[in-house]
């Protein structure tokens, strides 16, 4: 088959582009390894991993905030496996809408590996063996991403185990060990510790989510502590070993003394790297950099050969689901010949513990280095009706503006929904609002949202009205 | 600190509008007295600018924007101060309005009113009348904004902004205005607090690029929506250059669908880093591969449409008709055929028709003044002289070198001269001066094989003369069926000015002496 899009991966940035490709009149296909559709986003990531987050998070409310919501509860217990189902159920319901979308918008669907065979021309090679060719005009590498590891520590997946395997696991960790204060040890570390786990984070940097504004990984390792989490920052870990029922981390602490930890599982979440096992890609004249990564070009994402593009967490930049949809989009409209931009400042980062946390544009560090004179706006969620009232009051929101200007340069928030909270600084900062702008335009009320009005009327002229 | 402005001189009568070909200097740049700062392009010249004073540049007027005579162009700023501030970061303009203050800094306005004057539009236009509002009192514009179009006999043409700010309206649509009256005023800065400081600081932003844009301070002003970056960047069009509409001066997804690319496209390096030969990057979509019935659309120049305007302006302003002859050219043939070799020798220069048809029609510009006269206003100006312009074609489209006193000149006077002002045409080399204050066209659609066709007047000129192709054709002569190689020409005339008489008998005339070219000698 000869087509004008090829596109190898179906995550999110591999789907989204290949629906973008098709609505703009590009004869595409795609090609999946696994059974099912959707990436790691859909089927090991974002999707299972907010379903668990959701359903720990309700057993943690009615295991400590219904009685004073007066609602009592008896026997009140954990059924993982249930939890666990449903989460899947989930799944399958989102892996079968990109199915549906993929035949909605005809583009054709290979199950099996994909590999170079030259610039133009991919092999499938699926389950059973069988091998199909197919050609195009261009091709897109969206092969994602796959959990990283420590020198030293081999996953072993039963008790030395990665996200994935945290997404299903037969039973509640007793004493869960998760290597990486990061985005997704925070997450998968908050589920279990809500259910009962006891959870003990060994991180190497000095502070969680510490890509994050600084402020961020305070305010949430005070709210994760609550859940009974232990922290050991500076820490470096150096062995990791499966004893059969247990498993024993050794470190080295800030001072230099080997320290260990003993737990029955332990989560490996020190990062990710990207994905191009399988690929070939030097048939097609390409060749990925020390650290896994596919170079591209800044401006157009092209790869060293131009027909071929690469996108989302196998190139530079952040190893986000938004991110890589909007390059999935980017490409498809620059095949065609438009000119579409992306703002990568403006992606936002986000964290859905509860409190969640969100951060876009830059953070407190940022601006210091950068010599940018700025002016913080804060606002305490307790200070808020609606926060009171959801008994959500843990959390703050911070607005960084230009001390002259008063442009936003960067929205900071933990509390509740600020995952969804930030798109409004997304928006403001798209149009390059100052936090006045924002501050005079009419949030309703009672809200989260007007949180994020009254730390930009702290940062325009410390006058926020609630504080 | 004093400024100095740089407005569009006067540079021929006929011209009312010139557009900025390209800047040398740069905003902000430090430029030296008579040293060249940019060209102007008119429908029949480009000119350079020089500056008038040592100083700091700040550019007004954008490449490709289209100015009135007396349109300003640009500033100097003389001071020494002004001189040494670098050309990066320019400093607001006193005549900037005020900044869009933050509401932590104390707001200050800049009070100032430009009174917006009808320009000088071209000598012999003295009232001008506005023919419509675009934007109404009270209403926000932006430099360079257009305000009104106002009418004149002689064209149409549009008032831009001076100034960003409130407008004030003086006179009303419909009102008829002499040339330095006031039509408008711009409270500049006005829209925010009252004022006390008559020049305000505008903040800068260090963080943010600044826009160079000095007539909306705002950080944010020509910072585009993100539909509206994409928009433009499919354009080709940098947004520094377009207006924004939106708060603060941004640009809105509307702005960018209605802005024109002022200049051709060029892909800016930094919006195209990659150019692969092959251009792979932009396979033609689907739909349009399956076949090559194409389209393109492609920006006209600013020639071509003051072309356009002028001539559309030329029918409808004049009661032009053309009247018809034939000319029997062989009495010139063989004239032509026995001495072109002598001719050739003695004066350097081929003996062609065009100087016979020169010759022609001074002779008979001199005996039918009206056809060499123009309406002024009120009166007609009839001419003594016969300076009689020739079109010549250029790649950048016609052009129409004059030749003077051609009722002075000899054959070999006239051949030389139509090969010198050829030559400047096609090396695009003209100067205005060679260019205007002709009284009679003659125009030759004839090389191209034109059989007949009906010229347009080469205004404010009352009448042209159409040359076409030579035929043999059958004709007859005493009574006989003779082939004679025949050409049509056609005089197209004013008839505001001229009666049919005065132009078929100046046809007559011109037909009489070509065929018998010894009256060109004999004056007779
Ligand atoms: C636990 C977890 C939680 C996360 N939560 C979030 C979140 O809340 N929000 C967020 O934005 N991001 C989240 N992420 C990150 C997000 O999942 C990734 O950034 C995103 O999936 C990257 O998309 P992608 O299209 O680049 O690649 P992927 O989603 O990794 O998809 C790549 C696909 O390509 C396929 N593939 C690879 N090689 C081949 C080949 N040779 N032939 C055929 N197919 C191939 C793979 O099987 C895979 O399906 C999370 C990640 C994890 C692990």
């Amino acid at each position: 088959m000869q087509y004008d899009v090829i596109v190898i991966g179906s995550g999110p940035g591999g789907y989204i582009c290949a629906i973008r490709c098709a609505q703009l009149g590009l004869k595409t296909a795609i090609i999946e390894k696994y059974k099912t559709l959707g990436g790691t986003c859909l089927n090991v990531g974002c999707i299972p991993s907010k379903a668990l987050l959701d359903s720990s998070e309700h057993y943690y409310n009615a295991s400590h905030t219904f009685a004073e919501h007066g609602i009592q509860l008896e026997n009140l217990k954990v059924d993982l496996a249930q939890m666990i189902a449903r989460k899947s159920e989930v799944v399958s319901q989102v892996c079968k809408g990109v199915e549906f979308l993929m035949k909605k918008n005809k583009i054709d669907v290979y199950q099996g590996l994909g590999s170079f065979v030259d610039k133009n021309t991919v092999k499938v090679t699926k389950e059973g063996g069988d091998i199909e060719m197919i050609t195009s005009k261009n091709i897109v590498i969206a092969t994602g991403s796959k959990p990283s590891s420590l020198p030293g520590v081999t996953i072993d997946k039963k008790r030395i185990i990665t996200s994935t395997e945290a997404l299903q696991l037969n039973e509640i960790p007793k004493h869960l060990i998760v290597i990486g204060a990061g985005v997704i040890g925070a997450e998968l570390g908050s589920v279990y510790a809500r259910i009962g786990a006891k959870v003990s984070f060994v991180e190497y940097a000095s502070a969680m989510i510490p890509t994050m504004d600084a402020t961020m990984g305070k305010e949430l390792q005070r709210t994760v502590k609550k859940l009974g989490a232990d922290f050991y920052f500076s820490h470096k870990v150096k062995t990791v070993e499966n004893t059969g029922d247990e498993v024993i981390v050794t470190a080295e602490n800030p001072k230099g003394e080997l320290v260990t930890f003993t737990g029955d599982y332990c989560l490996m979440s020190v990062g990710r790297k990207p994905y191009t096992d399988g690929l070939a890609l030097e048939n097609a004249g390409l060749v990925a950099d020390q650290r896994g990564k596919i170079e591209v070009d800044e401006h157009t994402l092209q790869t060293k050969v131009p027909n071929i593009y690469a996108i989302g967490d196998v190139i530079r930049g952040a190893m986000l689901a938004h991110k890589a949809e909007e390059e999935g989009v980017f490409v498809a409209e620059t095949i065609v010949g438009q000119k579409p931009h992306i703002n990568y400042l403006l992606i936002p980062n986000v964290v859905y513990t509860w409190p969640e946390v969100a951060g876009v544009g830059y953070t407190e560090d940022e601006l210091k280095a950068k010599g940018i004179a700025y002016k913080t706006g804060s606002f305490p969620f307790k200070a808020l009706g609606r926060a009171r009232a959801s008994m959500d009051i843990d959390g703050t929101v911070k607005v960084l503006a230009h001390k002259e200007t008063d442009e936003i340069l960067g929205a900071h928030i933990i509390g509740p929904r600020a995952a969804d909270m930030i798109a409004e600084a997304v928006v403001a900062m798209e149009y390059r609002a100052s936090a006045e702008d924002v501050s005079r335009m009419s949030h309703a009320h009672p809200t989260y949202t007007e949180a994020f009005k009254e730390a930009c009327l702290a940062a325009t002229g410390n006058r926020a009205l609630n504080a | 600190m004093s400024q100095i402005e740089i407005k569009v001189p006067t540079v021929g009568e006929s011209i009312t509008e010139v557009t900025i070909g390209s800047w040398v200097k740069k905003d902000g740049e430090s430029v030296k007295r008579d040293e060249v700062i940019c060209s102007l392009d008119s429908d029949k010249a480009s000119f350079d600018v020089v500056s008038e004073a040592d100083g700091v540049l700040r550019v007004k007027a954008q490449e490709g924007d289209v100015l009135p005579i007396g349109g300003l162009i640009c500033v100097i700023e003389t001071s020494a101060e002004a001189a040494s501030a670098p050309a990066s970061t320019p400093a607001p303009v006193a005549s900037a309005p005020a900044p869009v203050a933050a509401a932590s800094v104390a707001p200050a306005t800049a009070a100032k009113i430009v009174e917006m004057k009808v320009p000088t539009v071209g000598e012999s236009v003295t009232e001008v009348t506005i023919a419509s509002w675009n934007k109404k009192d009270g209403d926000t514009v932006q430099l360079d904004e257009v305000l009104c179009e106002l009418e004149s006999d002689k064209a149409t043409f549009e008032l831009p902004a001076e100034a960003a700010g409130v407008l004030r309206i003086v006179a009303e649509a419909g009102s008829t205005l002499s040339i330095g009256a006031v039509i408008c005023k711009i409270e500049v800065g006005a829209g925010s607090a009252a004022a006390s400081a008559p020049v305000a600081e505008a903040p800068q932003s260090n963080g943010q690029a600044v826009t160079a844009n000095a007539s909306n301070d705002s950080y944010a002003a020509g910072h585009p929506s993100p539909a509206a970056a994409k928009i433009l960047a499919e354009k080709g069009i940098n947004p520094a250059s377009v207006a924004g509409s939106g708060v603060g001066g941004r640009l809105t997804k509307e702005d960018a669908i209605a802005a024109q690319p002022q200049t051709a496209p060029k892909p800016t390096p930094a919006e195209q880093p990659k150019a692969p030969v092959a251009a792979p990057a932009a396979p033609a979509p689907a739909p349009k591969a399956a076949d090559a019935r194409g389209q393109r659309r492609v920006k006209m120049t600013s020639l071509r449409k003051t072309i356009a305007r002028r001539l559309v302006a030329v029918k409808n302003e004049t009661a032009m008709l053309t009247t018809f002859n034939e000319v029997d050219m062989k009495p010139i043939m063989e004239l032509r055929n026995k001495y072109k070799d002598k001719f050739k020798e003695k004066h350097g220069v081929g003996l062609g028709f065009m100087s016979f048809f020169t010759r022609a029609c001074a002779v008979a510009l001199q005996e039918f003044p009206v056809v060499n006269a123009f309406i002024d206003g009120d009166e007609v100006v009839y001419n003594d002289f016969s300076d009689i312009s020739i079109a010549v074609s250029t790649e950048r489209g016609l052009v129409v070198p004059v030749i003077r006193n051609a009722e002075k000149m000899t054959f070999s006077q006239i051949e030389k001269e139509i090969i010198r002002l050829a030559g400047l045409a096609r090396d695009n080399k003209l100067t205005i001066d060679q260019m205007q204050g002709g009284t009679f066209t003659i125009t030759n659609g004839g090389i191209f094989g034109s059989m007949l066709s009906t010229p347009i007047i080469n205004a404010p000129q009352a009448a042209i003369l159409g040359m076409h192709n030579i035929v043999e054709r059958a004709v007859v002569v005493n009574g006989e069926i003779v082939i004679r190689p025949i050409m049509y020409v056609a005089l197209s005339y004013d008839h505001r000015t001229i009666d049919g008489r005065d132009s078929v008998s100046f046809l007559v005339r011109v037909k009489q002496l070509l065929e018998d070219p010894t009256r060109l000698l004999l004056e007779v």
